[in-house]
């Protein structure tokens, strides 16, 4: 049993609290328990309130059950499931006495939901307190009557803030538009609620919603058609902006919150069932749903063989390189409580690097992320050096120097005798080999790579990448880091280009390629965002820019062989110094507005371009195929690893699932196929199907099972 | 008693009102100064028992300055600090207060110093315009608060000047430039000596910048985060005697002989040092740069308070049982070139020794052995850090040159002095 009913003094009690798991989740057996519970409720009106709380720490309901959504596969089986839940909570609302929802925690999705059926909520001073529907963010809508009644609650703008978004709020923000009632201490928590028991029983007032009224111009958005108009298509633009299409969750929501609008409980509960069963079953809610649990997995990523280790925390770490990237892992660094030594070799590149972090601050107090005196005591955690000094305590070193081999082993090899032997010697590396660069440490088990992704604060992922030589403890300390830092780590052994660019290099080539049998930059990289990914090759090639796209190209060339050979346009534009957003020019001329740069598309001769559809098969075969070669040489440990990494590494479509699972979709044979005729054209080896591939058309398998 | 060792110390450099530094708040230069030392000494935080610091003009947004530099420097939370205000010994009463708890058995290490942002000493509003603020505030009808405003007129926008304020002496009414005139009158000094002696203060001062980067840290001052200050901006290379001598006087227009000129800088700037007992330090290996032998207050006229010196230096002779001739180095707070002038004529006077009772402590002072590396004329005077920087530069010169004993003294405003005998580290 997972529910606890109890009375006392004429307040019910209904506490949640799920065996054998640290969260409560609204599946249908604890919903059914709860509709047991409420039809057994002996003379409700005998109770002064019903109070709904939740056992688990840190948490009242964390969600629906997300298997059980997962599992749906026809509408119709997901209206009935929503609507068997809508029926329940509509009891709960239903019922004579006040009903309670107690906060100290989680409540979000379908716990929301369940909270706002209640007449009243309360949460506690708890920093864990979140409130919100994040169903879009797995590709439905709420399906429990959230959609409905939130609107109701909180007003038009509050409740299409939370459901669009998918974002939920803390505490103090829920009392402020009216989602809460009160905000109390946890402790004398339940004396609290008695009192409020005792206060809503003797105001003995009806509920009015919204609780808080809106006012001034608010109240005209809110309160008039003209204004609940203007609502819905600002609402509708931005939506579209954000999902460019591609995800049909929030703009359904949006559509079922103004269809519902002033409808009876009973008409609006089945519009917003219809809506999630709809959605519940389309593959962007799969992949969306397969996506989450991916994230929850690395989250928890553990070092195989060694999960018991428990590392000591990093109090404190060296860089090495004030740059961009050395500015940006100071500011992270500093922002999670890591005292930064931020090494270079002259004062203007350590103002440099400041400079860096501080750009990234001054932002998010901006955006009123932080304020003003949280920034002072992070930008008082990095402190610069000529020297070595103050590395004698650094739990971890991280290299963000150029990327010249011989200059990052000089780095280790000095680093190496001025900091004690437990200090693990991370490199930022983007493509070197770590082996390489631990030949100058005495003791290279404390190598490894730790490279983040640019910008260091947006970009979530972080590449762990481990040599034969790199030890157990510091594969787990630099994972936990990881974690630390807010990060999903992946393991990835040392190879040429490690993961992602090895992938991602392949992928610009061959647009590279592509627009040097005539085709358009523009159009090439539309072909790209169409397909769902953020930005073109070309403007992403720009952004890098193209000395270091180049620069890694011939490494990868160097380690992989001629198939990284680098496309003759790189090296053309490369030559001519367009060097892409650093220059002002590339590809693309950058500036207010940006426009393809004709000189580079002038250069292009040849007018043999493909269409839009094999130039887009031509990309994401290449990158399949690089990925195949990936998991044949036992770089990563499976496809979850490579998905992970491309979709939080590059942008790789998260409603496609992934390169891997979006491969699983076009099935094997046709993949083969397609490399077989392109590699029969163009006879260079570069789409010469993998073994790995082969094997799997052979055996008849996918890359997930 | 158990000698007090100074294990290290490190400053910010020393910049000029309004200049460098404008951007960066009192509690900021001592975090720079305070995470730097325990940054190149590799000190365990942990270890330190409590934390003091010296500030004069102490920022409204950083009260218990001290406190929010320890915070700030990466102290433990754990670890209590405090700040102390002897106006221009602020410095140096955070060495002492340390000395004193540290002797009581109140812990065994702590990490001082002293942090001044003369740069952002707040203009302030008269109490007349306080209270319309205040009445309002107050209002509650709209045409009670109108009311009020109408009672604002353009000299209650005159801000008053904070730093001015600081530097006047409550009791006797003069600022300090003007008790340093007071000097000038009775020990009948002359602008050109006043004028040469700022001068010698701005040439060591010139030729002393590479051993003074011995003891700064370069700051690259936020939040623009251009380009790091590596030396005091105070020292002026080609700074000549006829560009001295025209300055007017600047505290009496008519008769005075005290200029911007031959006065120290006002300047902003933080020191922080670690002290310790002795065998706390030897326990652990640490070899200090060297010892505080004895200390000592003296009390004269507000109105003389550049006097001061000539008083605190036999006072801490006599304790320590040594004599003038005994002190190697001398650093003596260049406040006004007047002020050290007529401190070296009273110690080497007779009459004055017999008069005060001082003989024996007193005589005169070798200018070889004087602020070797120059003074506050040239380097600044961040007031409530001088204290602290005159010891680190003290112990830096003692260490370098091999020298025994070194005294530092600095005149106090409100009519105060102090001096400290130190000892050099290392094998002694």
């Amino acid at each position: 049993m997972a529910l606890i009913y109890k009375e006392e003094n004429n307040i019910a009690t209904i506490t949640f609290d799920q065996p054998d798991s640290r969260a409560n989740v609204l599946g249908t057996a604890i919903l059914l328990e709860l509709d047991k519970i409420l039809d057994q409720l002996n003379n409700p009106s005998s109770l002064k309130a019903i109070v709904i709380q939740s056992a688990k720490k840190d948490i009242f309901i964390a969600g629906a059950d997300i298997k059980e959504i997962e599992s749906i596969t026809d509408a119709a089986e997901g209206k009935t499931k929503s609507q068997a839940g809508q029926r329940i909570l509509n009891k709960l609302e239903d019922l004579p006495v006040p009903t309670i929802a107690v906060i100290d925690g989680a409540a979000l999705g379908g716990g929301c939901e369940l909270a706002l059926a209640c007449r009243y909520r309360i949460a506690t001073f708890n920093d864990k307190v979140r409130i919100g529907l994040p169903e879009v963010n797995l590709g439905f809508v709420p399906g429990f009557g959230g959609t409905w009644r939130l609107p109701r609650l909180v007003g038009l703008q509050g409740a299409l803030k939370l459901i669009l978004s998918g974002a939920p709020v803390d505490g103090r923000a829920a009392l402020k538009m009216g989602l809460i009632d009160r905000l109390y201490s946890r402790v004398g928590l339940a004396d609290r609620v008695a009192e409020f028991v005792n206060e809503i029983n003797a105001s003995g007032k009806r509920r009015r919603y919204p609780v808080v009224r809106p006012k001034g111009f608010n109240a005209f958005l809110e309160n008039t058609a003209i204004g609940r108009n203007f609502i819905f298509s600002k609402s509708k633009e931005s939506v579209l902006k954000a999902s460019r299409g591609f995800y049909p969750a929030p703009l359904s929501a949006l559509d079922v919150v103004s269809r519902t609008r002033g409808l009876s409980r009973r008409a609006a509960m089945d519009i917003e069932s219809s809506a999630f069963a709809e959605l519940a079953v389309t593959p962007v809610s799969k992949n969306l749903v397969s996506l989450y649990y991916l994230t929850e997995k690395f989250k928890k990523l553990s070092v195989p063989g060694a999960e018991g280790v428990k590392p000591a925390a990093v109090s404190k770490a060296g860089v090495i390189g004030a740059g961009i990237m050395g500015g940006g892992i100071a500011q992270l660094l500093s922002n999670r409580g890591v005292r930064v030594r931020l090494k270079d070799i002259n004062h203007d590149a350590i103002a440099k690097g400041l400079k860096a972090a501080y750009d990234v601050y001054k932002q998010a107090i901006k955006r009123r992320r932080m304020k003003p005196a949280d920034v002072a005591v992070g930008m008082a955690m990095i402190s610069g050096t000529l020297d070595h000094s103050g590395f004698s305590d650094a739990d971890i070193v991280i290299e963000a120097v150029v990327e010249n081999m011989d200059i990052k082993k000089k780095v280790f090899e000095e680093v190496a005798r001025h900091v004690p032997d437990r200090t693990i010697l991370a490199s930022n590396t983007s493509s070197l080999s770590l082996t390489e660069m631990g030949r100058g440490v005495k003791d290279p088990s404390r190598i490894i790579g730790f490279h983040f992704f640019n910008p260091v604060h947006r970009m979530p992922l972080i590449e762990i990448i481990t040599t034969g030589q790199t030890s157990q403890a510091t594969i787990a300390g630099t994972l936990e880091f990881a974690k630390r830092l807010g990060k999903t780590p992946i393991l990835v052994k040392d190879a040429p280009g490690f993961l992602v660019n090895r992938i991602l290099l392949a992928y610009i080539n061959e647009a590279g390629h592509l627009l040097q049998e005539g085709g358009d930059i523009e159009r090439l990289d539309k072909v790209v965002t169409d397909f769902g990914m953020p930005m073109g090759p070309f403007l992403l090639s720009d952004e890098v820019g193209l000395d270091v796209g180049v620069k890694v190209l011939h490494i990868l060339e160097a380690g992989l062989g001629p198939r990284f050979k680098s496309s003759k346009i790189f090296d053309e534009v490369f030559a001519l110094k367009l060097l892409g957003k650093k220059s002002g020019r590339g590809f693309y001329i950058h500036g207010p507005r940006r426009r393809v740069n004709p000189a580079v598309q002038a250069l292009i001769k040849a007018s043999s371009a493909v269409s839009d559809k094999e130039a887009l098969e031509r990309m994401l075969y290449i990158m399949i195929n690089e990925a195949a070669r990936i998991l044949e040489e036992g770089v990563v440990d499976g496809p979850d690893t490579v998905d992970i990494g491309m979709i939080m590494g590059t942008g790789f479509p998260p409603f496609r699932g992934g390169l891997l699972r979006y491969a699983d979709t076009l099935g094997v044979e046709r993949i083969v196929d397609d490399l077989n005729r392109l590699e029969e054209r163009f006879k260079d080896g570069r789409f010469k199907p993998a073994r790995f591939l082969l094997d799997m058309k052979a055996r008849n398998t996918r890359f997930y099972a | 008693m158990e000698r007090i060792a100074i294990i290290d110390g490190i400053r910010t450099p020393f910049c000029k009102m309004g200049t460098s530094f404008n951007s960066l708040s009192a509690q900021e230069l001592g975090r720079i100064a305070a995470r730097e030392l325990i940054e190149r000494r590799g000190f365990d935080v942990r270890l330190i028992d409590e934390v003091i610091f010296g500030c004069v003009g102490q920022p409204a947004e950083a009260a218990n300055i001290a406190r929010v530099i320890a915070l700030l420097a990466g102290v433990p939370k754990t670890t209590p600090a405090f700040t102390v205000h002897r106006n221009c010994a602020s410095g140096i009463e955070a060495v002492v207060s340390a000395a004193l708890k540290i002797q009581a058995g109140e812990g065994s290490c702590m990490l001082v110093g002293g942090a001044e942002s003369m740069s952002n000493i707040p203009f302030l509003f008269s109490k007349a315009t306080q209270e319309i603020f205040t009445e309002v505030n107050r209002s509650k009808t709209f045409l009670a608060r109108l009311a009020a405003f109408s009672k604002f007129r353009p000299r209650h926008f005159n801000p008053v000047i904070g730093l001015q304020l600081g530097l006047t002496d409550p009791v006797c009414g003069l600022n300090m430039g003007q008790t340093a005139e007071v000097l000038v009158q009775e020990f009948g000094l002359t602008r050109r000596e006043q004028d040469q002696f700022s001068l010698d203060s701005h040439l060591k001062a010139v030729a002393s910048k590479a051993i003074l980067r011995e003891e700064i840290v370069p700051v690259i001052p936020g939040l623009k985060y251009k380009e790091a200050v590596v030396d005091d901006n105070g020292p002026r290379e080609g700074q000549s005697l006829e560009a001295l001598a025209k300055l007017r006087p600047f505290f009496d227009r008519a008769t005075g002989t005290v200029t911007a000129g031959n006065s120290s800088q006002v300047t902003d700037g933080a020191v922080a040092l670690l002290v310790a007992s002795e065998s706390w330090a030897r326990d652990r290996g640490l070899k200090p740069l060297g010892f505080i032998r004895a200390f000592s207050y003296a009390g004269v006229e507000p109105a003389r308070m550049g006097i001061a010196p000539a008083h605190a230096i036999p006072k801490v002779l006599k304790k320590a049982g040594l004599k003038l001739s005994d002190m190697k180095a001398v650093e003596l707070n260049e406040a006004f070139a007047a002020q050290v002038l007529a401190c070296l004529k009273a110690l080497a006077s007779e009459g004055f020794a017999k008069e005060f009772g001082y003989e024996g402590y007193t005589g005169a002072i070798d200018p070889a052995r004087l602020n070797v590396h120059g003074g506050a004329i040239a380097l600044g005077h961040p007031v409530g850090s001088t204290g602290a920087r005159l010891i680190l530069t003290m112990l830096k010169h003692l260490n370098r040159e091999n020298l025994d004993l070194g005294l530092v003294s600095l005149c106090i405003g409100g009519g105060q002095g102090a001096a400290v005998i130190l000892e050099k580290g290392g094998a002694s």
